[in-house]
This record gives C-alpha cells, structure tokens and sequence, in this order.
C-alpha cells in the first residue's frame, strides 16, 4: 500500500501467559476508516489501546505518519480518542471540555474559543457550549467527547466501541453523524466494536478478530460475501451451514442428505466422499425456484418468523435447517410450518468452509 | 409497629441526653463566672487572653500544614494506587489505619527516640525542627480520615478513563492532577481538611509531650487551675469542630456532579 499513513507491524501482547494479540498487521491509509470488529475477548481494544500507546506491546511496531510511536507516550501521539464511558470531565463545561486539549496544547484563548465554537457547530450543539455533562443525555455527551477528541485535528481518531451504551435509535443516528463527520474532516479512523451491523455500515475496511488475531481484512462487501475463514462467515451475518459429502469433485456436485447440489465450481484437492461445508446467506436463497438460481433442495418448513417486512421461513433439509428470508406481500399469506418446499440459490452463492 | 415505634422514641430521647445534657450543663455553667446572672465574662477572659491566641495561632498554622502535607502525600498515593497498583489498595488501607490503633504516645516516643539530638536526624533540638515532626506526627494522626474521604473521592468518579482521556489530549501527569482529578476529588479532600483541621485543634498528647504552645495543652493547663473557663473553651473547641463538620456539608453541595454513566 503506497500512501499508508498509520501502520501496525507484527504485534504481538501478552499479559503474562496469555496472548491477547498475535501476528498482527495492518495498513491504513489516510483518511480511511477501519474498523476491529469481534466478539469480546478477540483482542480488538487491547490493539486499538496500543495504537493510543495504553498498552505497550510485547512485540512489533506501530507507524504514525512514517514515524514509530511505539515507546511514545500516549499524550506525544497526536491522538484522538472517544471511550465508550464518553469520559467527560465532570467537573468542566461542555466547551471547556472541548477546549481541554487546546489548551493544553498552550493555543491562543481567542483561537481557541473560535476552534470550540467551529466543534460545537459541527455536532451541532451551538446552544450547550455552557452546560455541564450531567445535564446531557447520553447521546449528546457523546458528541461532545467525539468533538473533544477532534479539537486538535489529532493524527489518528480511535473510537473504542462508542456507540455502545447508547440506545437503537440514538446508535443508529449518531453512527451516520459518526461517519458524515469523519468524511468531512478526512481523519483516518479506527473503530471499535462487536456490532457488525455497524462495523459493515460505516467502515472503508474491517478487520475481523478472533483469538487475537486478524482472520480477515477487507471491505464491507469483502467481509459479508467472501468471508475468508469460518469463523468470518459465522460471525458476519447470518450463516447456513449445510454439512455434506462430496460428490463429484470435478464437477462440484455434493450430497446434503439424500439430495445433490451443484456448487459450480470444480472441488480442486478434495475426494469424492470427503466431508465438506458449504454455507449460504439466508438473502441468497428463494423458497421455491427462481430464474438465475439453479441449485435446488427440498425439505420441510420448520418454522416461519413473521419480522414485519421480511418473513424468516426455517426449512429442514436432512439433518441441516436453513433460514431463508422472503419479502412481506400483503396480498400473498405467508408459508405454513409443516408444508413440503423447495429452495432455490445460486451455485456462486455457495461458501465452501474450511473443516 | 405501635410498640415499636414507642421504644425508637425512647432510645432516641436517651441518646440525646446522653450526648446532649453535658454540652448544655457545660455551656450554663461556662456562663456563670458572674455570680447570680448569665454572662459571658468566661468567653472574655479566655479569649483576650494572650496565650489563647499565641496557642489558638500555633495550632491554626499547624492544622494548616498539617492539611497541606496530608493532601500532597493522600491524594497522589491514592490515585495512584488505584490507577496503577490496583492489587496494593489493601496494603494501604491497613496502613492508613494504623493511627487509630497505635496510641499517639507510643509515636511520639518513638519520634523522640528517632529524632532526638543525638540522633541522625535532630529534629528535636530546634523549635523549627520540633513544629516539623509534630506537623508529621499531625499528618499520620489525621492519616486514616484524609485517605478514607479521598479514596471515596476517587471511587466515585472512572480515574482509569477520566485519566486516559486526558492523556490522548496531551495533558502530562502534572496537568491530570491538577485539572482533572484534584476539581473532581476536591469535596473529598476538603472533608478530609476539616477532619484534620478538627483533630489538629485539639490533639494534646503530642503536642505536650514535644512540648510546644499548641491549643491542646493550653486547654489542659486552663482546666487544671481554673473553674469556669474551661467550660468555656470547651464549648468554643466543641463550636470549631461542628463547624468543620458544617463546612463538609456546605462544600459537599459544590461538588461537580458526575454525569449519568453508561450501562
């Protein structure tokens, strides 16, 4: 990657004798918004506090703008950073608290006044400047923390799961907010969190942790419609997993139960006979045939959620069920659990998963 | 419940005359210097006299180093304890609570034993070096107090974020402490300065036995030779320490208020 800006070179942490953070590389490049997404425990803040320089790491470099930052403390980083505890200091207003790092910085009062007014204008909180935390919902105090951290036009924002304590539709509003004003200000960003949802929805890139380790990297689109390993399939998204045998190798065919179903492509390296998983996306599958989607199966429908404007349909296909979503037709009723039906999917729709 | 009700008014009414009837017979009897009326004759004497004030002074101007020493050794030490020695916060509490079971006099000898002028360190054989170990003896005395109202200080408020935060805006530990965590623990330690202001004012056995003109002994000598003024100062120590006690109330009404945490 040509115009790297920050730049994570094989760290590896441990406390003690367990390793949190293993092999782990990355580049970003300016202004580009990466998110660690995993579950808890995958290691995902323990690297974003290396970057801050919270943690020092057992092995391995970090680069900030060509310069290695990993013995720097974390007030020498040029850093912004946003805890999900929004970490306001109580005892300040809200403008004082957006200045806090103006004026450590020693700027000007007058251009610093005129920096927090231009942060509070761009959370749009012009009417707050004078309140304390307390008197500020969740949501808002967040914002706050957020312009906090950007007052300085730091290097590098890390937000360390943000959005978190916030409720669904503060989450949802603010994360556009989030992502509108990274976009504005260019600042390269590095988010943390367990929820997909928004890690596919606002990043340029996730990187997928588990067991301190990155086990993909990539686009959102990347991520949700190549996952790389397993455990990326099985976390990002919903997954069905249909365990089968091989078939025919050469012409991709594989025995789900009693039925064959084409994978379209050829089974390079495998056995006829060798177990196999292949894996779907429930948006991938139609009940009953569809033009373009060749592969079929036939099951029995288990169970059929009624989401509102999707209706989940759960189809049992031998051993394996599958979840399927159909759009809600107010003209059409819905399937009924215990009826025969067929599925139909794409054979390029068609994960293999490793063993 | 009727019954029950009927003995809380009994054990209430008596545990106010047990505390109350001596402050009052105490305070009616300091006002009978004059023979056949109530006057303030005793207050007058013991306050225009000269080595009240000399002694009022003395320990004034000790509670107040005393206050400044305490807070610059307490407030450090527990942040950063909780910050960063989590596992040692057990260790300081026990030590911190010495005070309270080893007897002023067995550290007084031991001062005099260490820092007598024979010794390394005289502090002993100046009366500024003197006013310097009574100062610390007053420092480990009030130590239980003023540990105990910082680190409730500090456990109300995330010192772990609060100091990250500051720290990936730019502020250095110096800049942490003073504009962040002092303000937010400043209740705290201003309860812990008068609890210290209060005990300092009339702690005696130390000050006695290094012998120097503190309030405390003055208050002793009054009471061994006089009738009525002794009442009195003691109604006026009684006033100085409620009125500690009054100003913790006050101050605890500024405190910045912690916003609503996350769940």
């Amino acid at each position: 990657m040509t115009d790297t800006f920050l730049s994570i070179r094989q760290v590896h942490k441990a406390f003690g004798t367990t390793v949190v953070v293993q092999e782990f590389n990355l580049d970003v490049r300016q202004g580009e918004f990466v998110s660690f997404l995993g579950p808890s425990g995958c290691g995902k803040t323990t690297m974003l506090r290396i970057v801050a320089g919270f943690e020092e790491p057992s092995s391995g470099s970090v680069f900030i703008g060509g310069k290695d930052v990993t013995r720097l403390k974390p007030n020498q980083r040029n850093i912004g950073m946003v805890f999900q505890a929004y970490a306001l200091f109580p005892n300040m207003t809200v403008a004082q608290n957006i200045g806090f790092g103006l004026k450590v910085a020693g700027m000007p009062k007058a251009q610093m006044q005129a920096r927090v007014g231009e942060m509070l204008e761009l959370i749009k909180l012009q009417e707050f400047g004078g309140r304390y935390p307390y008197q500020l919902s969740g949501g808002q105090q967040q914002r706050v923390a957020l312009a906090r951290a950007m007052a300085g036009k730091p290097q590098v924002l890390l937000l360390d799961e943000p959005l978190s304590a916030l409720d669904a539709k503060v989450r949802v509003s603010l994360r556009e907010e989030i992502r509108a004003i990274q976009k504005e200000l260019g600042i390269t960003t590095i988010f943390v969190t367990h929820d997909q949802e928004e890690a596919l929805s606002m990043s340029d890139r996730i990187v997928v942790m588990y067991n301190g380790r990155a086990e993909q990297v990539g686009t959102p689109f990347e991520i949700y419609n190549k996952p790389a390993t397993r455990f990326v399939a099985g976390f990002v998204g919903t997954l069905n997993v249909l365990e089968g045998k091989v078939a025919d190798a050469e012409q991709g065919i594989v025995r789900i139960g009693a039925e064959d179903v084409a994978t379209g492509r050829a089974l390079t390296g495998r056995r006829a006979g060798e177990p196999i998983s292949l894996a779907l996306r429930p948006e991938a599958i139609s009940l009953g045939p569809k033009d373009g989607r060749a592969s079929t199966a036939h099951g029995i429908i288990r169970e059929v959620s009624f989401l509102g404007s999707v209706i989940r349909v759960r189809v049992a296909l031998g051993d394996d069920v599958v979840s399927l979503d159909t759009f809600n037709n107010p003209a059409t009723p819905p399937p009924v659990a215990g009826e025969k039906a067929s599925i139909s999917f794409s054979p390029e729709d068609v994960h293999l998963l490793d063993q | 419940m009727t019954v029950n009700r009927f003995w809380s008014w009994i054990f209430l009414v008596l545990g106010v005359l047990y505390f109350a009837l001596p402050l009052v017979g105490t305070f009616e009897f300091s006002m009978k210097m004059r023979r056949g009326v109530y006057s303030l004759d005793a207050y007058e004497a013991v306050i225009f006299d000269p080595r009240f004030q000399e002694t009022f002074t003395y320990s004034v101007m000790m509670a107040l180093a005393t206050i400044v020493v305490g807070v610059l050794l307490v407030v450090p030490t527990a942040y950063w304890v909780r910050l960063k020695l989590p596992a040692w916060r057990p260790v300081l509490e026990f030590v911190t609570l010495l005070p309270l079971v080893i007897p002023p006099i067995v550290i007084v000898f031991g001062y005099i034993r260490l820092y007598n002028t024979s010794s390394w360190l005289p502090l002993t054989g100046t009366a500024m070096g003197t006013n310097i170990l009574l100062m610390f003896g007053y420092v480990v005395l009030a130590l239980p107090y003023m540990y105990r109202a910082v680190d409730t200080g500090l456990r109300a408020i995330d010192v772990r974020t609060l100091t990250e935060a500051a720290q990936s805006l730019g502020a250095g530990w110096a800049t942490i402490m003073w504009r962040v965590i002092l303000p937010n623990v400043l209740v705290a330690v201003l309860s812990g300065a008068f609890l210290t202001f209060a005990i300092v004012i009339g702690e005696f056995v130390m000050a006695a036995l290094l012998n120097r003109p503190a309030f405390g002994p003055y208050l002793q000598l009054i009471g061994a030779n006089r009738a009525y003024e002794p009442a009195a100062l003691a109604v006026i120590a009684f006033g100085i320490t409620w009125g500690c006690m009054a100003l913790i109330q006050v101050v605890s009404r500024f405190a910045p208020r912690p916003p609503a945490q996350p769940h």
